[in-house]
């Protein structure tokens, strides 16, 4: 139930603006702060700091890079859905929309396994700063992919409710959380 | 009723992400010439990241609006990077 | 599903059948939210109160007991000033400025029935009310409230042992943690209906400059809050997993703390500054029957030193151990960023000029906002230059700055706001003979409480120290913390006027007319308070600018921005006094 600009005779440069994208792009930018924040501070710390590389030596790239393969793939399957629903083809946006909950969900079990080594290596928060970032930047992220899911599978679980409009703003969303991975990865695994 | 623009190729979008990456990895993967790769790393990792904003989050079809919304925050974050390196990076 | 072009949005919930619950409690009426956080504000704005209170005393005769509270140890008065600030910068000018003024004047501002999405309103509204509970909850836990100071610098905030209080703090970030979410949906929700909901005819550029001043406010909270969010979870993992970002002998830096703080934290001045400027800006014109002087460069103005406001932060940090390469940059920007703000002053004194000045009181709290702020403004360029700032760092003349800053935003600004706003919002015109005896009193209590902080804090008493007398080279001015304190007593006191005056028109002040100022902006065509949904079946259709006053083409002197003639005749008002 978009409401839009042109409704109520606004005219303008702000004419054709729809309210629900134009929300959750504020949102993004409010997001994009807090990521920002979080990777400036790694980032001076970390080329100012020694070590660090060592350190990072002792996460599991390979599942960096499946989870990485995962979120690339689950932002094509979830904009896909949204071209579905504009097509009108239900089906097949449920099909693209389970796929991207899915991803997500794989996503978040290999971190938890991820975690599970490192701990189990004795590489708790308190570890040392390279760690303390990992947790907070990875840990925050993963929150993040969470709450993606639970927006996907609520998305999923209406079809009435599953307008071609929340369908993108839904994944508007997981987009974001895609492109902070696209950055956190290589700060944490790869540099 | 949205607005029906444009669908850009998201296959061939999504397959360039995948060779970006692929990129990224093998400039990790060398042996030496680490400040080139680190180029690579972080260039092929802002290429990644302007694929899917303008392709997938549609930033190519969208006003002027929704582009600076976008855009500032990017900016912004970066100068609190840079204001943050003479006390961090540069200092004692 | 969809909203065909012609669609208004209708209510959730139909008038008739609206229970007590969904009308009073858990309303999406844009105006009753800008109540509701009105008064959560005002609550708080007593405790803040109680806070200042207990420090002024202390400060003046720090031996003493304080009344109602006991005698005063370094802890305690830790926590007083920790929480006296907190409260008045979250809990108080956030709420009334941008949560009640925003929420209520808005939509009325811009001919919409309600904000674009009233849901999440109440869900700001809600969240803000859960992290006032939270906050609360912080004074009674073991350890007591957080007392690391508003700006809760670490290590003394990060190690629990230091300060003594485990649970408070950890409240306090909650607390912050969902205020600022609270915000950041309110903000959206600004930005957004503004963009969308405007009324036929309204066009960006004939916005009341009040809605101007909330966007640019709602737009620097959104974009700065981010870092001290990553901040306060990285203090929060700090104090509870053992992790060292701001701890040196684990590894992490102080500093970085203070970074990320002020990089929120000066944009946030604004953020409390900005919508005071808007309501004054609304003010004068009204009361001096004349156009705002300026309109699109006072727009452009605002932006810049928006703009500006994320690039001056360190200038809180010049004695604190930071790159000294810093200070000259920083210092410069803090230097420019004094123009637009001038340029603004200049701009309201331009419109007072030649005007036909009524001195109701709104006007009077206005013309008070502008003076005090003038000289916030002033001392302002002292401590933003490093080499001055060196020496006044953490003095009371700091104190007196910022309370001569914030103190004519929210303070000033606020009560002006909410005497030209109040009969729109309950229906009832307010005593304006209390209205000025409460200006006086708050003039002279706040420049008598303040204005001597500036010798003090020259004269090197650092902040946040409970007792004065430890300090020999103090013992000579301690009778300016005495006067201090006896100015607080009348500023405090006088507050009693305000209370009495709304108690009393609330329950039996004359009923108020729709336009009782005869003020040319679109709330003011809606009736006294306005209904749900603010109009009848018609919205008004604006075909004039929002200050359109001593026009010698109009019947009588000026315009309103609805110039129908329905929309005229409901803009009749009382007599003017």
């Amino acid at each position: 139930m978009a409401m839009r600009a042109g409704a109520h005779g606004v005219a303008g440069a702000t004419a054709g603006l729809e309210a629900g994208k134009l929300g959750i792009w504020w949102f993004l930018a409010s997001e994009i702060m807090l990521f920002g924040g979080l990777i400036a501070s790694y980032v001076v710390f970390r080329l100012g700091g020694e070590g660090w590389a060592a350190e990072a030596a002792h996460l599991n790239t390979t599942i960096g890079i499946v989870n990485t393969l995962i979120l690339l793939s689950s932002s094509l399957t979830v904009v896909q859905a949204f071209a579905a629903a504009e097509r009108g083809e239900t089906r097949a946006t449920t099909v693209f929309l389970g796929l991207t909950v899915l991803g997500g969900l794989l996503f978040l079990g290999l971190k938890a396994v991820e975690y599970a080594g490192e701990l189990g290596h004795g590489f708790t928060p308190a570890s040392g700063l390279f760690w303390s970032f990992y947790y907070l930047m990875t840990g925050l992220h993963a929150l993040h992919v969470l709450t993606g899911v639970v927006i996907n599978l609520i998305l999923l679980a209406g079809r009435r409710w599953r307008t071609p409009h929340r369908v993108e703003l839904g994944g508007l969303y997981w987009h974001f959380v895609d492109v902070v991975w696209v950055f956190l990865f290589p700060l944490l695994y790869l540099a | 009723m949205a607005v029906t623009r444009p669908h850009p190729r998201y296959l061939v979008v999504w397959a360039w992400l995948l060779a970006l990456m692929a990129a990224g990895l093998a400039a990790s993967a060398a042996p030496r010439a680490r400040g080139l790769a680190v180029a690579v790393i972080f260039g092929t990792a802002v290429a990644k990241a302007l694929l899917i904003g303008l392709n997938f989050m549609h930033l190519r079809f969208e006003g002027p609006l929704i582009v600076a919304i976008a855009t500032v925050p990017v900016l912004f974050a970066v100068v609190l990077t840079a204001a943050l390196f003479p006390d961090f990076v540069f200092g004692p | 599903m969809s909203a065909s072009a012609s669609a208004v949005r209708e209510p959730s919930v139909h008038p008739a059948h609206a229970g007590f619950w969904s009308t009073y409690v858990f309303s999406t009426d844009h105006k009753t939210i800008g109540k509701q956080y009105l008064a959560l504000g005002a609550l708080w704005a007593v405790v803040g109160g109680l806070l200042a209170f207990v420090m002024r005393w202390q400060l003046a005769w720090p031996d003493t007991a304080v009344p109602g509270w006991g005698e005063i140890g370094p802890e305690t008065y830790n926590l007083v000033v920790t929480m006296h600030g907190t409260v008045m910068v979250f809990f108080v000018a956030m709420p009334i400025l941008l949560g009640a003024l925003g929420n209520f004047l808005i939509p009325l501002m811009i001919g919409a029935r309600d904000m674009i999405f009233p849901r999440l309103n109440m869900l700001s509204f809600w969240t803000f009310a859960l992290a006032s509970l939270v906050l609360l909850a912080s004074f009674f836990v073991p350890g007591g409230a957080a007392s690391a100071g508003w700006t809760g610098y670490p290590p003394l905030s990060a190690r629990p042992e230091y300060t003594g209080v485990e649970w408070g703090l950890n409240l306090w970030l909650v607390a912050q943690a969902l205020e600022f979410a609270a915000f950041l949906m309110g903000g959206v929700n600004y930005l957004t209906t503004v963009l969308t909901l405007r009324a036929p005819g309204m066009t960006l550029l004939r916005l009341p400059l009040l809605v101007w001043q909330q966007l640019t406010a709602a737009t620097l909270f959104l974009l700065s809050v981010g870092p001290l969010i990553a901040g306060a979870f990285m203090l929060l993992l700090d104090r509870l997993l053992g992790t060292g970002f701001f701890l040196p002998d684990r590894g992490g830096d102080p500093l970085l703390w203070q970074h990320l703080f002020w990089f929120f934290g000066h944009p946030e001045v604004y953020v409390i500054l900005l919508p005071a400027l808007g309501a004054v800006m609304e003010i004068l014109p009204v009361f001096s029957r004349k156009p705002i002087f300026g309109y699109r460069w006072i727009i452009g103005a605002t932006m810049v030193a928006g703009g500006l406001s994320f690039i001056v932060w360190a200038h809180h940090m010049f004695v604190s151990g930071m790159d000294p390469r810093l200070a000259m940059p920083f210092s410069i920007t803090t230097i420019l960023i004094s123009v637009p703000f001038a340029f603004l002053v200049f701009a309201m004194m331009a419109t007072l000029w030649r005007g036909s000045i009524r001195f109701e009181p709104p006007m009077v709290w206005a013309l008070g906002f502008l003076a005090m702020f003038v000289m916030g403004g002033l001392t302002g360029i002292f401590n933003g230059s490093a080499p001055a700032d060196i020496y006044i760092s953490d003095t009371y003349f700091v104190v007196a700055h910022f309370h001569y800053a914030l103190f004519s935003s929210l303070g000033f600004g606020g009560f002006a706001a909410i005497y030209f706003w109040f009969p729109k919002m309950f229906g009832r015109m307010l005593d304006p003979a209390l209205g000025h005896l409460h200006f006086w009193l708050t003039l002279v209590g706040f420049n008598v409480t303040f204005f001597p902080l500036h010798n003090i804090g020259l004269a090197g008493m650092m902040r946040r120290i409970a007792n004065p007398l430890q300090y020999e080279f103090l013992a000579p001015h301690q009778w300016l913390n005495e006067l201090a304190t006896v100015g607080a007593m009348i500023l405090l006191g006088g507050q009693a006027l305000f209370v009495l005056n709304v108690v009393r028109s609330l329950r039996a002040g004359p009923r108020a007319p729709a336009n009782p100022w005869q003020a040319a902006t679109l709330e003011w065509t809606a009736p006294s308070p306005p209904p749900h949904l603010n109009w009848g079946p018609a919205v008004p259709v604006v075909s004039e600018g929002p200050y359109e006053y001593s026009r010698p083409d109009a019947a009588e002197d000026w315009l309103p921005q609805a110039a129908s003639p329905a929309a005229r005749a409901r803009g009749e008002g009382g007599p003017w006094r």
